[in-house]
């Protein structure tokens, strides 16, 4: 990881001045996040920069994961599922399962949670740490990354009862904001615009990525990166292509890993590989969780990228390839709806047809995918890289701190400038 | 004419960072809802939907400049009452239950006339929003007009929003942080004063109001010396 000094260049010496002049009031502050898995998804990707960099700014901060068996995995998913609208059923079994997972991780958390002064829970799986620590003496945020906008009621309503006692939580967009008590935050996701998924890398690794999957580059090549997920609609990605390739040649990329977190991954891609079973242009690969620069190149090697999710909490792999100058097909759904806007960034789908015919009509008309593609990537300099969103988190933290009023001084011995 | 070093107080230059919760009342999905909402709304909510759009990420230049004439074009598809909100200038208010009152006015006759509640699908309610805004100090103090002319192209353009847009809501005569410091210098740049004084940020981007401010103060203070 780099340290900040690296983003000057990328993101303007003046955010990084501004991230220095927000984090002198908060030098020592100990923060602790704790998410469900180090490796694969986009929470472990944003705090793989997100707690380094916030260390380069003097705070004291950490990363911890919590721990769980197979059967612990498989009840946040079905939490997750639910969450996003998805019928799940939690029996009593499975709540058992995941409290008292929970109360073994609070067992070795305690003493670093109990002693920071703030802390970030990520998604579902760690929330009930909050009433296992009662003895907590910081601020407790609840982060959700997920869109909750329709979540089944009683999902919600159990995980309600773990989250409610927050001081705070975070959504990456109002849409997702649920009916609590305490305040509710908005802050979009971001990319590492310096990280080995997103840097630039030489047009000859671009080409021995393609030759090691045995993908041709003489066609187009249509692109969806993500985990196997049925909210990520892989079938519905491949239904649009074979649309698409009844009038015109191109090749699919089907790139994903999995999480530790995803035992559902496995079930996904298999349905996946039978759908794209005879047809030798749809390229499924299952990529290791730290092929990073494989993503990277397949990405840029790219002529259009789709990302074709029916429920999307941010969608950071629409962030990267719009950083890579990519138009971006992507389904009408959650934050996708931030980041693709019609004629300009890309297109928003709501079918394989739609889909099938927005392919089309970039790939007939490729004038107009270079000029989506500058504005894609200046829309994502501007609004979307890690600078604004590490500023944020200082800026909530702040706020926390010194109370919520519409306006707070960082320093309170300052006065207003004449 | 150079403005010389007075004993005045300098400028200190700061700069703010802003973060968006939600506003403290329900969504709304009709017209009728959008009017309850907003007479109960706390003012922070008001003045975000009116004044903070210039520092949120937007990516068209919007058709109107306050969220609630935005949602009613898009959403509502009444384009009469989105043109009556949308000229709406909420710097010339006295105070946010003005520019509340103001509102409520345009809704209540907006109701009085249509035949129907205009109603929003799911999902495309309007949302109120708050912001934080956390004020921190960039290090740079202003002694001259002149270390201000220099300094303005060097400003983030949220010090720009805070000292020029923001001002206006917390000093006594709705005016901006640079006129106040100046005009109180025990030499007044005229002209420099006159220039601000002509900018109409509320159709700028901050961008753009950065290079308004840039440009005024240079072309006040050519070569270091103030232009009459």
């Amino acid at each position: 990881m780099k340290g900040l000094k690296a983003y000057e260049d990328v993101a303007g010496l003046v955010a990084v001045s501004q991230l220095r002049q927000l984090a002198d009031d908060l030098e020592g502050t100990k923060v602790v996040h704790v998410n469900s898995t180090r490796v694969g998804g986009g929470v472990a990707e944003i705090l793989v920069w997100l707690v380094p960099l916030m260390q380069d700014l003097g705070l004291d901060a950490s990363w911890e994961v919590v721990e769980g068996k197979e059967d612990y995995y498989k009840t946040t998913k079905a939490f997750h599922n639910g969450l996003q609208g998805k019928p799940v059923t939690l029996p009593p079994s499975k709540i058992e399962v995941y409290e008292e997972t929970a109360r073994q991780n609070a067992e070795r958390l305690r003493p670093i949670l109990e002693e920071a002064d703030f802390v970030f829970i990520h998604d579902p799986q760690p929330a009930p740490l909050l009433e296992l620590c009662p003895k907590r003496k910081g601020k407790w945020v609840w982060r959700c990354h997920i869109d909750v906008s329709h979540p089944v009621r009683k999902v919600w309503g159990y995980l309600k009862s773990k989250v409610s006692g927050y001081d705070a939580s975070i959504y990456s967009m109002p849409d997702f904001a649920q009916s609590l008590e305490h305040p509710q935050f908005i802050i979009a996701p971001s990319i590492d615009p310096l990280s080995e998924k997103n840097c630039d890398i030489p047009s000859r690794e671009i080409e021995e990525t393609l030759e090691r999957y045995g993908i041709p580059n003489d066609v187009p090549i249509i692109t969806q990166v993500s985990r196997f997920d049925s909210f990520k609609d892989p079938i519905g990605v491949i239904e649009a292509f074979q649309m698409l390739t009844e009038t015109m040649e191109a090749e699919l990329i089907l790139a994903g890993g999995g999480a530790t977190d995803d035992p559902e991954g496995a079930a996904v891609l298999e349905e996946v590989q039978e759908a794209a079973q005879g047809n030798p242009h749809i390229h499924v690969l299952l990529l290791p969780s730290d092929a990073h620069r494989t993503i990277n190149a397949l990405q840029r090697a790219s002529t259009i990228v789709v990302q074709k999710s029916l429920q999307e909490g941010f969608g950071l792999t629409v962030t990267e390839a719009m950083w890579k100058g990519k138009p971006v097909i992507g389904g009408n759904a959650g934050g996708i709806r931030l980041q693709v806007f019609n004629h300009h960034t890309g297109f928003l789908v709501n079918s394989p047809e739609g889909a099938a015919l927005r392919m089309r009509e970039l790939l007939r008309r490729p004038e107009r995918m270079d000029v989506m593609g500058e504005t894609a990537r200046q829309f994502v300099r501007e609004n979307f890289l890690l600078t604004r969103h590490l500023r944020e988190y200082l800026t909530l933290m702040l706020g926390l701190r010194l109370g919520l009023s519409d306006r707070l001084m960082a320093d309170q011995s300052y006065e207003n400038p004449q | 004419m150079v403005s010389e070093k007075t004993d005045r107080p300098p400028f200190k230059v700061q700069d703010c960072a802003i973060i968006t919760r939600m506003g403290g009342v329900s969504s709304a999905v009709n017209l009728r809802e959008l009017r309850e909402r907003i007479a109960v709304c706390p003012a922070e909510t008001l003045y975000h939907h009116f004044c903070e759009t210039l520092v949120r990420p937007t990516f068209d230049d919007p058709e109107f400049r306050n969220d609630f004439a935005v949602w009613a074009s898009r959403h509502l598809r009444d384009r009469v009452l989105a043109e009556r909100l949308g000229i709406i200038n909420p710097y010339i208010f006295k105070n946010i239950d003005s520019l509340r009152e103001k509102v409520l006015d345009i809704l209540d006759e907006r109701l009085s006339e249509v035949p129907y509640i205009p109603w929003v699908p799911k999902g495309e309610e309007f949302r109120f929003m708050r912001g934080v805004t956390i004020v921190f100090d960039t290090h740079a103090t202003l002694e001259t007009a002149e270390d201000l002319v220099n300094h303005l192209p060097d400003m983030s353009l949220s010090a720009i929003y805070y000292h020029f847009v923001e001002a206006r809501r917390r000093t006594p005569d709705g005016t901006d942080d640079f006129t106040t410091w100046l005009a109180d210098l025990e030499e007044k740049p005229e002209e420099l004063l006159r220039a601000f004084a002509h900018i109409d940020f509320y159709f700028l981007s901050l961008s753009e109001l950065k290079d308004a401010l840039v440009k005024a103060a240079q072309a006040a203070f050519q070569g270091g010396v103030e232009v009459r």
